[in-house]
């Protein structure tokens, strides 16, 4: 044990070293043009009462959550830009150290009420969406995961297509930004849909799908963000079984998020519901085609605060409601509800350290992707867990 | 009804007071590539919040400073955003590949220089800094 926290460790100090000559001299130049770099690396611990979360051992205290990311920008001209990203992490099984194209787009903006993306792009959805990945920009060490689920980020947080997007002023009444996009989805074989379907026994065998939706969000004072978002998303499946290929396709998925976020001197609150209406159709061989309800409504509300220019105190409520658990009588597995408490020290303006603690109750239906999985949980799941998550991140 | 509004415009000025003797301690720099002699504290903003790109036909830049009081009262007076908050936002926007991060320099004499040698570059000084070399944008 000692052994593999000792590497883990190591593998983050490693990180850490190796990006440090590169803070003062993160910039270079193609031509005349500037090229940025700009990095993490991200450290966590977990230990957990009960279950194991997130495909780790958490009860035995589990430092397999180890994530980085190196990125690089240039604008080309005054209006076209390029950027890319690779990404790594390890979370228990999930991942496990494999590089990943986080996203690589050109940006053509004509005028602020009018820009294009075209290429792997991440996606707006919601207040946190297209940077869920990213902790340091908040006092969480593990963002709320009834809705920003880190088990499915790969299936929401990028997709391979365009974007349009701008700004519009409204005079007094603010501004408002809108987005809209389309492309295919994303995928893992090393992510939540393929460790859920293992605990079943069972081997995906393809899996594809597209997104296509928009997000509007108003300005309207200093501080104050009001947001809508909604999309049409499609997903086919494939899986292999004992008795031939199941086939599992969406009938309807078409999410749709309301969130605010406020935030006013030294002190943040942010809320976000999701109406996750997903219905799905499962083909297994020689059987009638039958639709599955996989529907949730998740949402958090959250509070910060910044007792000094260091020390962030936060807390949040995380939901996730399951609309036809696979075991109605199972009363655990059709809710996840997390009560959570967090503090955010930062050392100086590359270091940040976190301690958080979660109290959560249910583990949410064994037939999706929601952080318990039966498998990594074989002495079967418990409806209470408490879990402590400490969390360094270093970012340049 | 006269004792009413010197009331009113004594509470004001109270309230309005340190937000006035915050600006009164910075000035606004721009390389003398920029057209502009003034620019309102709306663009002022939106030029610091990379929402904005130019003023009056010019491309321009923000040139932030790192620490220090004339950065606070930079932050205070046009942006409305504490540090930690600002650096977050830019950072959100760079982690997408939404947007470079901003040039940032050490004191006054540093912000001038680079100012001073980079076409479009707006930053902001303490009242009482050498200039030379920038032009002094009125921040209307």
């Amino acid at each position: 044990m000692r052994l593999v926290i000792g590497r883990y460790m190591a593998a983050a100090a490693l990180a850490a070293l190796s990006f440090s000559p590169a803070l003062r001299a993160q910039d270079f130049k193609i031509g005349s043009r500037p090229v940025q770099v700009h990095g993490f690396a991200s450290q966590g611990y977990l230990y957990s009462n009960q279950n194991n979360y997130l495909t780790m051992y958490t009860s035995h205290g589990s430092p397999a959550f180890t994530e980085g990311s190196l990125n690089l920008s240039m604008p080309v001209t005054d209006k076209f830009r390029i950027a890319a990203q690779g990404y790594d992490r390890k979370m228990g099984s999930i991942d496990d150290f494999r590089p990943s194209l986080d996203f690589a787009y050109g940006d053509f903006k004509v005028a602020r009420w009018l820009g294009f993306r075209g290429g792997k792009v991440k996606t707006v959805m919601g207040l946190y969406n297209d940077t869920q990945d990213m902790a340091f920009l908040y006092p969480w060490a593990l963002l709320p995961q009834g809705v920003y689920p880190t088990d499915l980020r790969t299936t929401f947080i990028a997709h391979t297509g365009g974007d349009v997007y701008g700004r519009v002023s409204l005079k007094k009444a603010g501004k408002l930004e809108y987005t809209f996009y389309g492309g295919l989805r994303s995928y893992d074989d090393r992510e939540g849909y393929y460790a859920y379907t293992q605990s079943l026994s069972l081997k995906i065998t393809s899996i594809s799908g597209r997104i296509i939706g928009g997000d509007l969000r108003w300005l309207p004072v200093n501080g104050l963000t009001l947001g809508v978002s909604r999309a049409d998303l499609t997903q086919d499946r494939a899986v292999s079984s004992a008795i031939g290929t199941i086939t599992q396709s969406t009938k309807m998925n078409r999410p749709w998020v309301g969130y605010a976020d406020y935030a006013r001197g030294k002190w943040g609150a942010s809320f976000e519901y999701r109406d996750m209406n997903d219905i799905k159709t499962i083909r297994i061989p020689l059987g009638t085609p039958k639709d599955q309800d996989k529907s949730t409504k998740p949402w958090f509300a959250s509070a910060s605060y910044r007792a000094t220019p260091k020390l962030q105190l936060g807390v949040y409520h995380s939901s996730v409601t399951v609309t036809a658990p696979a075991n109605p009588k199972d009363t655990a597995s059709n809710h996840i509800y997390d009560e959570v408490g967090s503090a955010r020290y930062d050392i100086n303006r590359f270091w940040d350290v976190k301690a958080e603690g979660h109290f959560i109750e249910g583990y949410g239906d064994t037939l999706q992707a929601q952080g318990f999985y039966s498998n990594y949980n074989p002495q079967g799941l418990k409806p209470r867990t408490n879990l402590l998550m400490l969390r360094a991140t270093f970012k340049f | 009804m006269k004792y009413t509004s010197f009331l009113l415009a004594a509470a004001c000025s109270l309230l309005i007071a340190p937000l006035c003797a915050v600006a009164a301690d910075v000035k606004v720099i721009a390389n003398n590539s920029v057209s502009a002699n003034s620019i309102s504290a709306g663009d002022l903003k939106d030029v610091f919040l990379l929402d904005k790109d130019s003023i009056g036909g010019s491309h321009v830049e923000p040139v932030l400073q790192n620490a220090g009081a004339t950065h606070d009262a930079f932050l205070k007076a046009y942006l409305g955003k504490p540090n930690s908050v600002l650096q977050a936002f830019y950072r959100s926007l760079v982690f997408t590949g939404k947007a470079s991060m901003p040039k940032v320099t050490a004191a006054d004499a540093e912000a001038v220089a680079y100012v001073a040698k980079t076409k479009g570059a707006i930053g902001y000084v303490s009242a009482g800094a050498s200039s030379e070399g920038v032009k002094t944008l009125e921040v209307k």
